[in-house]
């Protein structure tokens, strides 16, 4: 049944994103920035479905540190791993767009640089897991970590309202907004195909976690026997 | 005289600085961008999947060995 429902999504996701490509081609060359602004299509989404994750992983850390599950271990670390895979996203299509603009890879921005600070405080979330061997010592020690690394997720969102920068200025939901509603729906759209996306990729990826637990607790009935 | 040798020299600084040409060359980084954009949003996201799709294969086979490993055991027993 959960096999059969990864795969409805991932159909789901794949017959959305197709569909988006092509209206997403037709829609007219922004003025100043030309085709290259067709990037946002991914970038945000992409951004968007990677903060989430990290939404997620904070509460499932607070929950593991109540409740004592690793259930909500397994949720943690599988929506960090996939952030990760997202936000990297996120930075490369930033970093190509910032090239042919700005004319550089890369600017000492907040924005950017709070973003690639949350980057490393994820991959550092992967590592801690990587050095600590006791099942309970590591989830709880990563709960923990977890949760300081959200502490950055804020500070990556409202970077461009707090300080100056050099990133373009909020376009959706805000009082300045000059995003067409044709261009914003088409990016809803991708923000829909994406998050399922990484939806199945977090389901598939908590199922693995779910039965490294068991092969460690196989692992563990071998050597008692 | 000087004209005729300067000529040549004037016409390639003038199609160096050509608008036209220039705006050509914006155009075209600006189309490679993009593509370059998408193909490395999909690279990053294929290589992720097949590294998870590799980590199934191993999760499975290590499961299949330990549960042979603990049936065997458990008969000896």
């Amino acid at each position: 049944m959960r096999q059969k429902v990864i795969f409805a999504m991932l159909a789901l996701a794949a017959i959305i994103f197709v569909r988006n490509l092509y209206v997403i081609s037709m829609l007219p060359d922004e003025v100043n920035q030309g085709q290259i602004f067709r990037i946002i299509f991914f970038h945000v989404p992409a951004a968007a479905a990677a903060m989430t994750g990290s939404a997620v992983a904070l509460m499932a850390s607070v929950l593991f540190l109540i409740k004592k599950d690793f259930f909500y271990d397994s949720l943690a670390v599988a929506v960090t791993e996939v952030g990760l895979a997202f936000l990297a996203v996120n930075l490369v299509t930033g970093s190509i767009w910032a090239r042919v603009i700005w004319g550089v890879w890369w600017a000492w921005d907040p924005r950017l640089t709070s973003a690639l600070i949350c980057w490393i405080l994820y991959a550092g979330y992967m590592i801690l897991r990587q050095a600590l061997e006791e099942p309970t010592q590591r989830a709880t020690f990563a709960a923990v970590y977890s949760i300081f690394a959200f502490t950055d997720v804020p500070i990556v969102y409202f970077s461009i309202r707090w300080w100056r920068t050099i990133h373009p200025q909020p376009v959706f939901f805000s009082k300045n907004g000059s995003f067409p509603a044709d261009w914003l729906r088409a990016l809803l759209v991708n923000v829909v195909a994406i998050f399922l996306f990484y939806a199945v990729l977090t389901m598939i990826r908590l199922r693995q976690e779910q039965t490294q637990r068991e092969i460690d607790y196989l692992r563990r009935t071998a050597h008692a026997m | 005289m000087t004209v005729p040798i300067l000529m040549p020299l004037a016409t390639l600084l003038q199609a160096q600085y050509d608008p036209i040409r220039e705006e050509i060359g914006r155009l075209q980084r600006n189309f490679q961008g993009l593509i370059w954009g998408f193909v490395a949003a999909w690279v990053i996201l294929m290589l992720y999947t097949l590294m998870i799709v590799f980590r199934e294969r191993k999760i499975r086979r290590e499961m299949e060995r330990l549960k042979n490993l603990v049936e065997e055991a458990e008969k000896k027993s």
